[in-house]
């Protein structure tokens, strides 16, 4: 049984919005949301909504309550979330609780970020906003960023399973290929794993083509009860499965770097509930902020054993057509990275896939998926299970 | 409790001032012995309220490391080399000097300050 539907998915084209304002942003894709599923704005019964700098970066807070207005919606319980990368996954996530608890019948979840230079804040000021999320006393003072950080988990897996940065190009080349499919990817561009080598070194291992970009834009979900998914007008996907832990900051105290407990703990979790095992998973979005990202998360969520992921990326096993195509939406490296806006951008990708709406990219016969979204050193990670309705 | 009690608690301002004269300061577990770099209010193993700051050794083991090419603003240009050091049977992420790689020896060499926050700077032993 599921614990909850997604009856639409919306998002923005990921890239540079600096003509449109957070709110204006964010209505674009609830509205593509909500149209999708045949919904009327008078049905949502919550709004939950992610963001993570606005705080900070646009002197912004109190979003929730502005998305809804922006959206002629007032008088329902509005609520804003923000657990770094991981946000609009959280919030999916509080939403699958409400729904399943009968709080709620419809609820709006979705997330919206402006990151580009274009929505008014250049690479450095934005580089030591992220940086945030580091520990503010015990890391931030080092001068860690967040490719520096996941320098240092990736860093690691390379010594411990000898991945090299040849592999971890792979995935960026992988990433852009399946980028280059979707209209609404910030990168539509192929690269070559020469291209990605070339690139000047941002915090070694990662070169700027192992990185994410800083992207403007948002994404949505209607959820609602499995039983009442039937009575709209789109196709069903069914939310099986949500897990969510946390691991330890500062992240020197993790256990083990490479190993992003979190996410193991997130997966088995999500696995247990939806009875699925990763065997059966046919389609995957993954928290791929870097190259090496990717590759620890495919491990960590039981698609490869520990050390051998960097060598199926590398061997094509996670290209659509591939055994497990993973990221077919570009992921966060080609499809863009709009913080608030990439867990629930996951599920949009997911619910396409699912549907087999996907046109080009679409992964064959793709019944069972599932995404992984992480914020901060790894130590918040959702990992939710859908499935098709059959 | 009063204000007072502050001043015998282990806190990040004891853990920053020790580090500032050239000490690393854990918090250690009474009841279970676990150690950790960085002051906690429970133990992380065992969440016993029962803690005492402890010495920890200033030379240890790189665990990982990274060459930042584009530090945060309010930082040098780049680059910058930041690790994690194995210190016993605990880590602290500090600034590196000298290019050590995973498993090279470092010592606890200078300290950096950032918006009123020391890290550690640690050389190749």
């Amino acid at each position: 049984m599921a614990r909850a539907s997604i009856v639409g998915a919306g998002m923005t084209h990921f890239g540079v919005h600096g003509g449109v304002t957070l709110p204006e942003l964010f209505a674009d894709a609830a509205l593509d949301a909500v149209d999708d599923s045949g919904v009327s704005l008078e049905e949502l019964d919550a709004v939950y909504f992610g963001n993570t700098t606005g705080s900070v970066s646009e002197n912004d807070s109190h979003l929730s309550s502005k998305v809804a207005s922006q959206l002629g919606i007032a008088g329902i319980p509005c609520q804003r979330f923000e657990d770094a990368c991981a946000t609009s996954a959280t919030a999916c996530k509080h939403a699958v609780q409400a729904i399943e608890s009968g709080r709620h019948d419809v609820v709006l979840v979705g997330g919206a970020e402006r990151c580009t230079p274009a929505s008014g804040l250049e690479t450095p000021e934005m580089t030591k906003i992220f940086s945030s999320a580091s520990h503010r006393q015990y890391e931030q003072p080092t001068g860690l960023t967040f490719p520096g950080l996941f320098a240092l988990l990736t860093k690691r897996h390379m010594h411990e399973y000898g991945t090299t940065e040849e592999q971890l190009a792979e995935v960026a080349v992988k990433n852009h290929y399946h980028g280059s499919l979707n209209p609404r990817a910030h990168f539509g561009k192929e690269t070559t794993v020469e291209e990605v080598l070339d690139s000047p070194v941002i915090a070694d291992p990662f070169r700027l083509m192992d990185c994410c970009p800083f992207s403007d834009g948002a994404s949505a979900v209607i959820v609602v009860s499995e039983d009442a998914a039937e009575s709209y007008d789109a196709e069903p996907v069914d939310i099986a499965g949500v897990g969510h832990s946390s691991g330890r900051i500062p992240v020197a105290e993790q256990a083990a770097l490479s190993a992003t407990a979190a996410a193991r703990r997130a997966a088995t979790e999500a696995y247990e509930q939806s009875a699925v095992t990763p065997d059966d998973v046919d389609v995957v979005e993954v928290h791929d902020c870097f190259t090496g990202a990717e590759v620890l998360a495919t491990e960590a969520i039981g698609l490869f054993e520990d050390g051998a992921g960097a060598e199926a990326a590398a061997d094509g096993r996670t290209r659509i057509g591939g055994d497990v195509p993973v990221n077919p939406s570009g992921g966060l490296k080609a499809k863009g990275h709009p913080i608030g806006a990439t867990g629930t951008a996951q599920l949009v990708e997911l619910t396409e896939q699912l549907r087999g709406d996907a046109g080009r990219r679409q992964v064959e016969d793709a019944t069972t998926g599932v995404a992984h979204n992480l914020g901060g050193e790894a130590a918040t990670t959702v990992v939710s299970v859908v499935e098709a309705r059959t | 409790m009063t204000a007072d009690d502050d001043t015998e608690r282990f806190t990040y301002e004891t853990w920053a001032d020790a580090l500032r004269e050239g000490t690393l300061l854990g918090h250690a577990c009474i009841d279970c012995g676990s150690v950790t770099a960085t002051p906690k209010s429970a133990c992380q193993e065992c969440h016993s309220r029962q803690l005492e700051a402890v010495e920890l050794p200033t030379e240890g083991t790189v665990y990982t490391e990274t060459t930042i090419g584009v530090p945060p603003k309010g930082f040098e240009d780049g680059p910058i080399q930041v690790g994690v050091v194995a210190l016993g049977e605990t880590r602290l992420m500090g600034r590196l000097t000298g290019g050590a790689a995973i498993g090279d020896r470092v010592v606890l060499a200078d300290v950096i300050e950032h918006e009123g926050m020391p890290a550690a700077v640690f050389d190749t032993a």
